[in-house]
């Protein structure tokens, strides 16, 4: 269901549309633990409870048992040049319980590339280690080569 | 002169020393010193040991009120408490309360079962006794629905929501039935004419809870420490209030006998087995709220009289908002847990106003007898309370558990038809409320043994402005009403402007905020004292005693 209002065609505007739901849900990772039955939604702020639970069920085939929900308060951020201050939109946050038999884990897509760059910057490390203890070493003997060693 | 004042101390002192030495080296016998104990001074173990000397405190403290005034002292406002009440039970809450009063849940033994067997040979008396019983609960319901649908049809009674009107007419169907088994019972069962009955008491409890996750601010803040950063993670005890006003509460002077022996509630294995919540309880749907921390069962305390619960019955009226989503499953262990934590809750609140609370242990064990009903369909639950140890390591190192048993849901009657008669009444509801009744309270006793952290009373004091004070504070606590004074507010334009964002830096600071005063740490006795008009001290000079004295213990 849409609460959208859509303009009122007019003679010259175009025939065919889109229309596009304006009710969404995002999942989210939770800010704290939680149990396994539990997912985090941030939600369309014009989702009642009521829609988030017939969003799931009807669409999804999930089995819901309770839903809650709340209203985060957007970060404010002061700007850099002119000193005001801004605040990002409050959004809606659903906690969706499932039943107590269900377990959700929230996917981890970029645990491999967190990975590889804790590998690269490993081997930076270790590289700018090496280059520290040959000018440790060469400290007294400024301009040596460095294969030359005793 | 003063010069040499201090250089012939020293020189006595220098001397004294030396005499010392010599008197030491001359006393070669005593070989052996006797070391103080090594203590640990790590911060891990200040804390520990400060904690405990705070409780040993409290067990010192003389009267039952003066140890709900020392409990209280930290916190002006009152404490951060989860809202654990009777009337909000969410989804998958009994590993929860399982945990927060550190219950084993078992099914009720039938004695019933034995009675209705045709068997077994019943006592005469005994059958004669429930079928009078029998008669005298069926007029009892067949009346309390009569009087529902009278009360319905006045002309000016309100529209009640299906929640309320269950508990007008729960309300009336234990008062009458209460009153039908009294009457038919009490001459079999003499313990039942001194009973005490409370028709709509306050039950309230508070206590400490371990082995629970920190909450997000606490790990945040440690993790901002160096030195605290691995103790982030370690449990942080959560305090719970319990809120609740059951339909009816049957008290006695005497104790229930315990069903569990000494053995079998020290169990450290079971104790292993207890289901865990580590979560953050609001997590579940719980939420918190700040309240002073309250132990009520339902009178004020007083010396050695019926200080016991027998029984009491708990609504369930507000399961009828519950999901059905939820499922059966969940509404039986619903019960259980509603159960649990009103039993748990009655029972320390008893205890504590014997000297025993969150922090000092019992030293026996106490039982009570609850039943929930909604009128028609009743459980019927029994609680044995060993332990009141919750709080910190207690989760893992306390050996004791409670215990709580208890039957599925059994309708006393089908329905009340059209003409006001019940029909298909159930013997084996009846027959265990029965047993309830007839459980004779015989444990009593003597007043050092019931109460060994009680040393006196408040009305034992002579100073009749101590008595004046104590009772004064202590009625004010129990009353969980706001300060006078509330809260200072922090506007929505200061936390954008002053708190979240350094916006307006050469202001001057004279906000609390500004100057690092937290409101919520404020302590009970950090208040300004009360004037005495200068007429009511004519004997002492002007500017002596202007103020009363306070007596926090």
């Amino acid at each position: 269901m849409s609460t959208r209002w859509y303009p009122i065609y007019q003679r010259g505007n175009p025939q065919l549309r889109v229309f596009l739901p304006n009710f969404w849900m995002k999942l989210i990772r939770p800010t704290e633990e939680q149990p396994p039955n539990v997912v985090t939604f941030s939600v369309s702020m014009e989702m009642t409870k009521y829609d988030v639970r017939s969003y799931l069920e009807k669409i999804y085939k999930l089995p819901v048992v309770d839903v809650r929900t709340r209203i985060a308060l957007g970060e404010t951020k002061k700007d850099q040049t002119y000193g005001y201050i801004t605040k990002k939109d409050d959004v809606k946050l659903a906690y969706v319980t499932l039943p107590r038999e269900e377990s959700f884990v929230f996917p981890d897509f970029f645990s491999e590339k967190a990975e590889k760059q804790a590998q690269e910057e490993k081997s930076l490390d270790e590289s700018k280690a090496g280059f520290r203890r040959f000018l440790d070493r060469n400290k007294k003997r400024p301009g040596t080569p460095g294969w030359f060693s005793i | 002169m003063l010069k040499f004042n201090r250089v012939s101390q020293l020189r006595t002192t220098y001397k004294r020393c030396l005499a010392g030495q010599s008197q030491l080296q001359l006393n070669p016998t005593d070989a052996e010193p006797a070391y103080p104990e090594i203590q640990d001074t790590s911060f891990k173990a200040r804390k520990q040991k400060d904690a405990a000397n705070w409780h040993e405190e409290i067990r010192q403290v003389p009267t039952v009120e003066e140890k709900m005034i020392k409990i209280n002292i930290p916190r002006y406002y009152g404490f951060k408490v989860v809202d654990f009440n009777d009337s909000k039970i969410p989804y998958n809450a009994l590993p929860l309360t399982q945990h927060y009063t550190r219950t084993v849940l078992e099914d009720l033994p039938s004695k019933s079962a034995k009675t209705q067997d045709p068997e077994q040979k019943e006592q005469p008396s005994e059958d004669a006794l429930f079928t009078a019983a029998r008669g005298d609960v069926i007029d009892a319901l067949e009346f309390a629905h009569d009087y529902y649908k009278h009360l319905e049809k006045q002309p000016n009674s309100a529209e009640h929501s299906p929640v309320e009107r269950e508990r007008i007419l729960t309300q009336i169907i234990v008062e009458q039935l209460n009153r039908a088994l009294l009457q038919s019972l009490s001459e079999e069962y003499k313990h039942l004419d001194e009973v005490e009955v409370d028709y709509n008491p306050r039950h309230e409890a508070f206590w400490a809870v371990g082995g629970v996750d920190p909450p997000k601010n606490v790990q945040k803040s440690k993790k901002g420490r160096e030195w605290q950063k691995e103790m982030a993670n370690e449990s942080v005890d959560r305090l719970v209030q319990y809120t609740g006003a059951p339909y009816l509460a049957l008290r006695h002077r005497k104790q229930l006998s315990p069903w569990k022996t000494e053995a079998e509630s020290e169990n450290h294995e079971l104790s292993k087995q207890l289901p865990r919540f580590k979560h953050d309880p609001r997590t579940l749907g719980y939420s918190t709220k700040h309240q002073h921390a309250t132990n009520v069962p339902g009178y004020w305390p007083r010396g050695n009289e019926h200080n016991f619960g027998l029984l009491s019955f708990q609504s369930r009226a507000h399961l009828q908002l519950r999901p059905k989503s939820y499922g059966e499953q969940d509404m039986l262990e619903a019960l259980h847990s509603l159960a649990i934590k009103s039993s748990y809750a009655w029972l320390l609140a008893q205890a504590n106003y014997n000297g025993f609370n969150t922090y000092n242990e019992l030293t026996y064990p106490m039982n009570t007898q609850t039943v929930i009903t909604n009128g028609r369909e009743w459980s019927f639950y029994e609680y044995q309370l060993n332990t009141l140890l919750l709080h910190g390591n207690n989760v893992d190192g306390n050996p004791r558990v409670n215990f709580c048993r208890g039957t599925k849901p059994l309708p006393l009657y089908a329905e009340i038809s059209a003409s006001g008669k019940c029909v298909d009444f159930n013997d084996n509801a009846l027959r265990h409320l029965l047993n309830f009744y007839a459980n004779v309270p015989s444990i009593q006793r003597s007043i050092g043994e019931q109460q060994p952290y009680v040393a006196s009373n408040v009305s034992g004091y002579e100073n009749a402005e101590q008595r004046d004070f104590i009772s004064k504070t202590f009625k004010y606590l129990a009353s969980n009403r706001p300060r006078h004074l509330e809260l200072p507010e922090i506007y929505l334009w200061e936390k954008l402007y002053k708190i979240d964002n350094n916006n307006r830096a050469m202001e001057a600071k004279r906000r609390f905020f500004e100057l690092d005063i937290n409101p919520w740490q404020r302590t009970l006795d950090t208040h300004d004292k009360e004037y005495v008009p200068r007429a009511l001290r004519p004997d002492v000079p002007k500017n002596k005693n202007r103020f009363k004295k306070t007596y926090y213990p």
